[in-house]
């Protein structure tokens, strides 16, 4: 009986309450906080992004709510990303940034990723990635020619399979028949920075947004060489710098670079939120995205830390997401192949 | 070199500019409370606390910061040592000996030796920050994975091999909590382990519900059996503050080695002071003549851990300043607020003022960290005595407060009500561990280094294959394991082959009694391990790597001492179940029964009413029923109860209860 009572008051308690939300999203996140969930280690380029934009993320959205970090490691943030799809509340006050070609995990059936890439609500990306794989002086590495002759493999540190850490150098050894050794596991690339540099690595593949805040003072020193571009097109500062294209010797080869240009590229670091949320606050937090990364202040603090900023919006992205899901089936069986965990 | 030493000196000043020590008064006050309240970590406020620091000038903002951070491993001992609660993350291991120590009217011995050697060892980090700067580079990049592996490794089997002298049991336990470890989506490659299909576990077992279940329930249970206040025995004044001050003194080279053990493990990126802690409490026990009286009160175990969290600070800012590598969640929200300030960690920290560095501001980092502390426990000296005191109060007044805060401090850390359920299980664990003679230690060290040892191992093997067990580095280490562990079972050996022969009108000594209960024990922890290891038969390689790397010799471990206990039974040293049946142990039973009662009940009603009809409620109840308190002092403590839950967690930090499931259902 009283239960029978409790659930009419609760019914009828929900359509005020729906209404409210409806009328008052902008209220909502009024004395709130919101967490964003990075799927990496601290120090390391998404952890860096999502610091800076979260400290000036609240000042965009009505309610001015506080923001915080939360470093959810593991599985090359697939842990993070997992974590967003089933168990964060879908509530707009938890953003999570993991790596976006987790998304081919998916779609290629790898049965650790538990979620569907077309499910999540996208607020954008800061900047698409250039991907380039770095190597230590002493590796002794300084050129692809360098690397392509190389008598033992050169063991590149990645996070997880379906970052671009682990994937790219795959993708790369199968094109460019580079010598390789993928040594997978680190939590981020501030771990793999610091294993490069202790000899443990001779080092590895990753965004050069990333890699100039962080690891600035290896590539000016000489003690770390840019030694090859995964990308089509050169990154402006990388002219001098070999794109892998030149190298690659059949179609096939060509076709796996194009893979390692486009979700590793302008889909690498985007911020999500889990699915269901409600519509007016993801679009509250797309356009807070937007207004945050053009913010004169956080631009200025980019500046000084040497982080680019050439956003891509969430619609672009889902579009770009979505995508990825027609993906031809012989490319998917390549792909299945090269860059799905097997031991 | 006269450079660094102008810069050392102008630091010092800056941290007394009038508005930076004032801004520092106000980091420390924050973190004090932060500290005491468990919980309530200092990641997190820290993390709150920096949107306020953009006005401020840097030298200000890290006065702030670090003044705040630098003093709640120092504070957090406090709660640790009287309610056997864990204040923060990071002073959880000074329960063990400190909260004995405290139960056996030495709370205030306790107490001085613990702010004494956090002083020491928060100066002592801050000099090592001081003194590597200028050679920082070496240090963090001396070892590499195969080494981390092998220091956890280290760490455990020290920890447990010296549990008490009962090796076996104690490795077993570490195997339990490094299995325990690997519940949750597998960090390689993101697998479920062991999550029985629920989302919770995915994050796998939370440390701090587990260890306020493995230390406190068991704690509350034997207050109320035994019907004492904290302290069971009156030491005259307080067992004396300034005793566990000239302990500090008494014992300077355990202090020193464990403030120079915290600031290396601080060092390390990825291990914090919740690693630091438990390593230096196995390096007190492992370095003292007579291990037995570790967990019974001795002042080393609270020594150690005391110095060693406090120095970690210290050495976790190593790396974070010199690489932009963060060694603990603290350090990554402060290189959050180096960036605020327009700072680049690296080269340039470590560069005097005049060649466009902040060599000075580096230097005022160590001073704020010292002068904080220097400040935080002054303050807590004027204090103590009082603090001391709640240790006299009767049981019943205060069981229903360690209770609140047990609950509360297993739910605020992360708003997940299913910690509570982690609390639980961890409580029945913890207090059939006790009941056993099982060292509960190794199990939570097993816990919080089973993530970074699986990491560690995994990158080993993925690197180098099976090479790396030939490493030199490796096998020292080894070899220092297997001395660790087999040392104290020779020393045993020897002191049995000594007493063979009873010195005239001496008793030989009889073997401990075997409880009855023991093989059960054990024949079901065999069965979990078991099962953990049947379960993976079908993963990929890396994800079962580690479960089966300790999973096979926990096993083995626990078959050993299940033989151990039946051969035990049979040849007649059991406890017999017939001398159980008298009275003082039927009253036992009874209180037992009792107190499990509130505790499960309390979780029920938290569950049901939610905290803030479930709090009020329930410590009413414990006071009139349980405690047959009179009615002034019932209603004053409830509403004093609910007032500070309400006000500090409920109305100061929004933590957002859970409504309870009856009054969700009601709609009210």
């Amino acid at each position: 009986m009283f239960r029978i009572i409790g659930l009419l008051t609760l019914g009828i308690l929900s359509l005020f309450s729906g209404r409210a939300i409806g009328a008052g999203a902008e209220d909502f996140y009024k004395g709130k906080t919101i967490t964003f969930v990075v799927g990496f280690a601290a120090g390391g380029g998404f952890d860096t992004y999502t610091r800076m934009l979260a400290r000036h993320f609240g000042k965009h959205v009505p309610g001015n709510p506080s923001t915080v970090v939360e470093n959810m490691t593991g599985a090359g943030s697939l842990v993070a990303a997992n974590h967003i799809f089933n168990k964060a509340d879908a509530d707009g006050l938890t953003i999570g940034n993991w790596i976006g070609p987790l998304v081919l995990q998916h779609i290629l059936g790898n049965p650790a990723a538990k979620f569907d890439g077309r499910g999540f609500g996208w607020l954008g990306v800061p900047t698409p990635d250039s991907g380039v794989c770095a190597l230590t002086a002493a590796s002794g590495i300084k050129s692809p020619e360098d690397w392509l002759n190389s008598k033992r493999p050169i063991k590149i540190g990645a996070t997880g399979p379906g970052s671009t850490t682990d994937d790219v150098p795959k993708l790369l050894r199968e094109a460019l028949k580079l010598p390789i050794q993928v040594v997978e596991g680190y939590k981020g690339t501030a771990r793999i920075r610091l294993a490069a540099e202790a000899g443990e690595l001779d080092g590895g593949c990753w965004a050069w947004q990333s890699i100039k805040p962080t690891w600035a003072k290896g590539v000016e020193s000489g003690k770390v060489h840019i030694v090859l571009q995964s990308m089509l097109e050169s990154h402006p500062e990388l002219k001098h710098v070999p794109l892998a294209a030149k190298y690659a010797k059949s179609e096939e080869a060509r076709d796996l670079l194009k893979v390692a240009d486009g979700p590793y590229g302008v889909l690498a670091r985007p911020y999500s939120v889990p699915p269901k949320t409600p519509k007016e606050r993801l679009e509250i937090l797309q356009k807070a995205f937007m207004a945050t990364t053009k913010d004169p202040e956080l631009l200025a603090e980019a500046r000084k830390a040497k982080l680019e900023f050439t956003p891509v919006d969430g619609p672009t992205v889902a579009k770009l997401v979505n995508e990825l899901y027609d993906l031809k089936p012989a490319v998917t069986d390549k792909l299945k192949q090269i860059i799905l965990p097997k031991k | 070199m006269v450079e660094m030493l102008e810069a050392f000196t102008e630091g010092l000043f800056l941290v007394f500019a009038w508005k930076t020590f004032s801004l520092m008064l106000v980091g420390i006050a924050v973190g004090f409370a932060v500290g005491i309240l468990p919980g309530l970590g200092g990641p997190v406020t820290l993390a709150l606390m920096l949107p306020f620091i953009f006005k401020m000038q840097p030298v200000e903002a890290f006065g702030f910061l670090l003044g705040m951070s630098s003093v709640t491993a120092t504070t957090g001992d406090i709660t640790s040592i009287l309610f056997g609660i864990p204040g923060e993350a990071i002073t959880a291991s000074t329960i063990v000996d400190g909260h004995p120590m405290a139960k056996k009217g030495e709370a205030g011995r306790a107490l001085g030796a613990a702010l004494m050697s956090s002083l020491v060892g928060a100066i002592f980090g801050a000099f090592c920050l001081a003194i590597a700067i200028p050679i920082v580079r070496p240090l963090v990049l001396s070892i590499t994975s195969p080494e981390v592996f092998m220091l956890a490794m280290l760490g455990i089997t020290f920890l447990a091999s010296l549990s008490g002298g009962a090796v076996i049991k104690g490795l077993g336990a570490a195997a339990l909590g490094l299995m325990l470890a690997t519940v949750g989506l597998d960090p390689i490659s993101g697998i479920e382990r062991y999550t029985f299909g629920t989302l919770y576990l995915w994050d796998g077992l939370r440390l701090v519900p587990a260890t306020l279940g493995l230390f406190a329930i068991p704690e509350i249970i034997e207050m109320a059996v035994k019907g004492t206040s904290i302290a069971e025995a009156q030491v005259g004044r307080l067992g004396g503050v300034l005793e566990g001050v000239k302990d500090t003194f008494r014992h300077w080279k355990l202090v020193l080695r464990c403030s120079a053990l915290g600031a290396y493990i601080g060092v390390i990126p990825g291990m914090g002071g919740s690693i630091s802690q438990w390593l230096a409490y196995a390096h007190a026990v492992q370095s003292s003549p007579n291990k037995e009286r570790f967990g019974k009160g001795a002042v080393e175990g609270v020594l150690g851990p005391g110095a060693a969290n406090n120095s970690t600070l210290g050495g976790a800012m190593i790396p974070t300043i010199a690489f932009g590598v963060p060694g603990s969640v603290v350090m990554a929200i402060l290189l959050g607020a180096f960036i605020i300030q327009g700072l680049v960690p690296g080269p340039p920290m470590l560069t005097p003022e005049r060649e466009g560095g902040h060599l000075t501001l580096t230097f005022s980092f160590v001073w704020i960290v010292v002068v904080s502390n220097i400040i935080t426990v002054a303050t807590c000296f004027l204090f103590l005595s009082q603090i001391a005191k709640i240790t006299y109060v009767r049981g019943s007044l205060v069981i229903p407060f360690i209770l609140l805060l047990v609950y509360l401090g297993g739910f605020a850390e992360n708003n997940a009500f299913e910690d509570l359920l982690v609390v639980l299980f961890f409580g029945v664990l913890g207090w059939i561990m006790v009941q056993l003679d099982w060292s509960r230690p190794p199990l939570v060290l097993g816990l919080v280094l089973g993530p970074l040892a699986e990491n560690n191992l995994f990158l080993a093997t993925d690197n180098y294959g099976l090479g790396w067990l030939k490493f030199r580095s490796v096998l020292f280490i080894l070899g220092l394991i297997v001395i660790g562990t087999l040392f104290p079972l020779f020393q045993r050996w020897r002191e049995n082959k000594n007493r063979a022969e009873p010195l005239p009108g001496q008793e030989p000594k009889k073997p401990a009694p075997v409880s009855p209960w023991a093989p059960v024990f054990g024949a079901a922890l065999a069965l979990v391990f078991a099962w953990a290891l049947w379960q993976g038969r079908d993963w990929l390689f890396r994800t079962r790597l580690f479960p089966w790397a300790v999973g096979i010799p926990g096993l083995a471990l626990v078959f050993v001492q299940l033989a151990l206990d039946a051969s035990g039974l049979l040849k007649g040293r059991g406890a017999g179940l017939a001398e159980k049946r008298d009275e003082t142990a039927a009253l036992v039973r009874r209180r037992t029964g009792a107190i499990s009662g509130w505790i499960i009940g309390y979780f029920l009603t938290l569950w049901l009413l939610g905290f803030s009809v479930g709090v009020p409620l329930m410590t009413f109840l414990y006071l009139k029923l349980a405690g047959r308190e009179r009615w002034p002092i019932t209603l004053a403590l409830t509403l004093f109860a609910w007032i500070s839950f309400y006000g500090i967690f409920g109305y100061g930090l929004h933590v957002p209860f859970p409504k309870g499931l009856l009054r969700g259902w009601l709609g009210v």
